[in-house]
């Protein structure tokens, strides 16, 4: 599998892009939706306030054409000479120096020409006849601008057609038109400009309080229109900073602000999510990966550690006379490693054969390994001639938990088909159970140390088993349970063998690891059961003068079926000998005397043990000696023979074995 | 029941037949019949073992002591039809010449 992203989508950097683009186009909407409700509640509230301004000026219009009207109907009124003083009387409070008109003046028509009659403030300079004689036309002020030198005035005149008379007025604009504005008037939020007529033109600029040069305004402006004598004033007018709140005119810029910091967040951060997640998808592909690996080397591992185990293991057993066997083997459920438990059968000799059950702790090719180091190292032992004690007791220097890193339990034993005998030694593995039809009970072979854990004595135990009997040797793995005392087991063990009534050995094993084990126990399991099936050829006799006679007669038999000149001993021979040990036991003052026979193809053993003191002396018998000459007859007559010493008396034991053809190890 | 028995024929006074077996529970009573049969006998005592089935050091101690016993009465004692087993017997103890044949030492 390769690392590139699965999907486009998901690449770090795209999702960068995506996440600013988004935010960014996000902010612009926003920032600008503020903006341009800013505007427009501007724009509303200056609407607001023009018109509040065109009101104002409305006022300020009728400030300036009443007095106009009402001075001409005075001045009809008072008619003749007193009109002009009634006219200038009225109208002095309004013409002067900082007042509103320059000069005012009547006007009378006489023919087709008008004629000044009243004035006062200065003579009118730039009297427009036109404006005059429209006014009469008019049934409004009329208005005009009038240049007056470098100045700029506003021409007023109103007429009434009736009387025909006329009053004309100047005002005079401010040279620069500029016109402050009161702090609490209604132009204070805002700066204006007055145009005389409807068009904005720089030479129709009545007043304004900004520099005209300035003008007109742009960005938010309202205009309002006021009548005005026979004209119109356009009245323009633009906020002087903000009419709407501090906050709705920044807020725009806020949210751009702060939209353009959170995308560059969110950017940043989407694109570190967006990377971790690919390398975490990454991940998990490769473990993915690798776990499927793992689990396909593991059970290629696990399959080969159980064929090695099974190839360490007998496939076939010896056969063994008058000895049934069953063995068998079941590895651990749990896990990948193979445990090192064993079982072994070794025919030794003609007559004897070995048998060892083991079981290394831990698991692994280690234990596998120190369990073939331990399986046939004992096993050379055994077939080089030791017992078990002494091939344990050899066995154990070699051995090291320290530095093998596993230690082991042994049961050894070594059995005599023939008369059913099993010497057994033990180190540190859980007693054998002997099943007779008494019942199960457990051999007590004293444990040494489990061979690691050092050096030590490894004493033996002798078992006669009864013909049919059975000896069960097992790993711990069947007796051990979880939070189970292992005496439980053991009785549980004793119990089903007992339980199991005459089976086969195959049987019994088989019972055995049904009831014993449970799938998921993780503990390997070696079991093997040995059962005898010979006979113990043996007679027990009083030591009285007629045993000699029934020694003979006893081995006669048993010997029948071995006839031919080849077969060692001759009856004959074999009648002789046993005569002269029980004579010699019954002389010795023996009570009970013991005669059996153990025969094998190529061996004949003959035992004859007693419960007299004295020991069996050879002594070269001259003519007239009567004692001694028995045991000379036996060393003449058989292969070798020996005497052992028993807890009361002895056994002499005489062997004929010829060499077998092609036999020799 | 051991089988054993030593008689004497009358019409032939220096031979003794046995027969059965000799060991120690019958050696007694051959050596008691035997002394006998040597004393009613002349100078050669003629032991007739053909029907001997068994012998052992025992019973050849027996003889031993007879033959020892009938030389110092100035006579011998001679084993005849001497069977197989007892042959090997003779033969295992190295006697077979002082009871074969020869009469003396």
């Amino acid at each position: 599998m390769g690392v590139s992203p699965r999907d486009g989508t998901r690449h770090p950097r795209r999702v960068a892009a995506v996440i600013a683009l988004a935010g960014i186009v996000l902010t612009v909407i926003t920032a600008w939706g503020a903006h341009r409700i800013d505007r427009e509640t501007e724009e509303s509230l200056l609407d607001g306030q023009s018109q509040q301004a065109a009101v104002v000026l409305s006022a300020a219009i009728t400030v300036i054409e009443q007095p106009l009207e009402a001075a001409l109907a005075a001045y009809d009124s008072a008619g003749g000479a007193n009109g002009g003083a009634v006219f200038r009387r009225f109208m002095s409070e309004y013409v002067g120096e900082d007042k509103v008109f320059q000069n005012a003046s009547v006007w009378r028509r006489t023919g087709d020409g008008l004629d000044r009659v009243a004035t006062i403030g200065a003579a009118p300079t730039s009297v427009v006849r036109a404006q005059l004689r429209e006014s009469f036309a008019s049934t409004t002020t009329t208005i005009r601008f009038v240049n007056a030198g470098e100045r700029t005035q506003i021409a007023y005149a109103r007429a009434d057609s009736d009387t025909g008379t006329l009053v004309y007025a100047e005002r005079l604009l401010p040279a620069d038109r500029r016109a402050p504005v009161d702090r609490d008037s209604a132009f204070s939020e805002i700066h204006y400009a007055i145009y005389l007529g409807d068009e904005i033109r720089a030479d129709a600029l009545s007043t304004t309080d900004v520099d005209p040069s300035t003008l007109p305004f742009d960005g938010i402006t309202a205009t309002e229109q006021v009548p005005f004598g026979d004209k119109v004033l356009t009245l323009t007018t633009t906020p002087r900073d903000h009419l709407g709140s501090e906050l709705g005119q920044q807020l725009p810029w806020l949210l751009l602000i702060a939209g353009l910091l959170l995308t560059a967040v969110a950017t940043h951060a989407g694109q570190q999510l967006a990377r971790g997640r690919l390398t975490a998808e990454q991940d998990a592909d490769t473990i993915t990966a690798l776990y499927e690996r793992a689990e396909t080397l593991y059970g290629q591992q696990r399959e080969l550690f159980v064929s090695l185990q099974r190839a360490l293991l007998p496939h076939v057993n010896p056969q063994i006379p008058q000895v049934e066997l069953a063995t068998k083997y079941v590895a651990g459920a749990r896990g990948l490693d193979i445990g090192g438990d064993w079982y072994s059968i070794i025919g030794l000799d003609e007559t004897r054969y070995g048998f060892v059950v083991g079981d290394v702790s831990g698991r692994g090719v280690d234990s596998v390994a120190v369990m073939a180091q331990a399986r046939f190292t004992i096993r050379a032992y055994l077939v080089d001639g030791d017992g078990p004690s002494a091939a344990l007791e050899k066995c154990a220097p070699q051995f090291d938990i320290g530095r093998d890193g596993h230690m082991t339990t042994v049961l050894v034993g070594v059995g005599d088909w023939r008369t059913g005998e099993v010497t057994l030694a033990n180190a540190g593995h859980p007693p054998p159970v002997l099943l007779t039809e008494d019942g199960a009970s457990f051999v007590d072979v004293p444990p040494g140390r489990p061979l690691g854990t050092g050096v030590a004595a490894y004493p033996s135990v002798t078992v006669r088993m009864p013909p049919g009997s059975t000896l069960f040797c097992y790993t711990d793995g069947l007796v051990e349970r979880r939070g189970e005392d292992i005496d439980v087991g053991l009785a549980r063990l004793a119990g089903l063998l007992v339980d199991a009534g005459p089976s086969s050995v195959d049987r019994l094993v088989e019972r055995a690891l049904d009831t014993m084990r449970s799938d998921d126990a993780p503990d390997d399991i070696a079991v093997l059961a040995l059962r005898w099936t010979g006979e113990r050829v043996r007679t027990d006799l009083p030591g009285d003068v007629t045993a000699p006679a029934a020694a003979r007669r006893f081995v006669t038999s048993a010997l029948a079926d071995r006839s031919g000149e080849e077969a060692s001993p001759q009856p004959d021979d074999l009648a002789l000998v046993v005569s002269e040990l029980v004579t010699n036991a019954v002389r010795a003052g023996a009570t009970r005397i013991g005669v059996e026979l153990l025969v094998a193809e190529h061996r004949v053993e003959l035992r004859v043990d007693d419960d007299a003191s004295g020991w069996p002396t050879p002594r070269q018998a001259e003519d007239g000696d009567l004692d001694g000459r028995g045991l000379q007859i036996v060393e003449v007559v058989a292969d070798e023979w020996h005497a052992t010493e028993l807890d009361r008396g002895k056994q002499v034991t005489v062997i004929w074995s010829p060499p077998a053809p092609g036999s020799g190890d | 029941m051991i089988e054993f028995s030593a008689e004497m024929d009358p019409e032939t006074p220096h031979v003794l037949r046995v027969s059965g077996e000799v060991d120690i529970a019958t050696v007694d009573d051959f050596l008691a019949r035997a002394r006998r049969a040597l004393e009613g006998s002349p100078t050669v005592l003629e032991i007739d073992v053909a029907a001997v089935s068994f012998i052992d050091s025992s019973g050849l101690g027996a003889l031993v002591r007879l033959r020892d016993e009938a030389v110092a009465a100035g006579k011998t004692i001679q084993l005849t039809h001497v069977p197989r087993q007892v042959m090997r017997v003779l033969e295992l103890t190295g006697l077979s010449e002082t009871f074969l044949d020869q009469p003396g030492d």
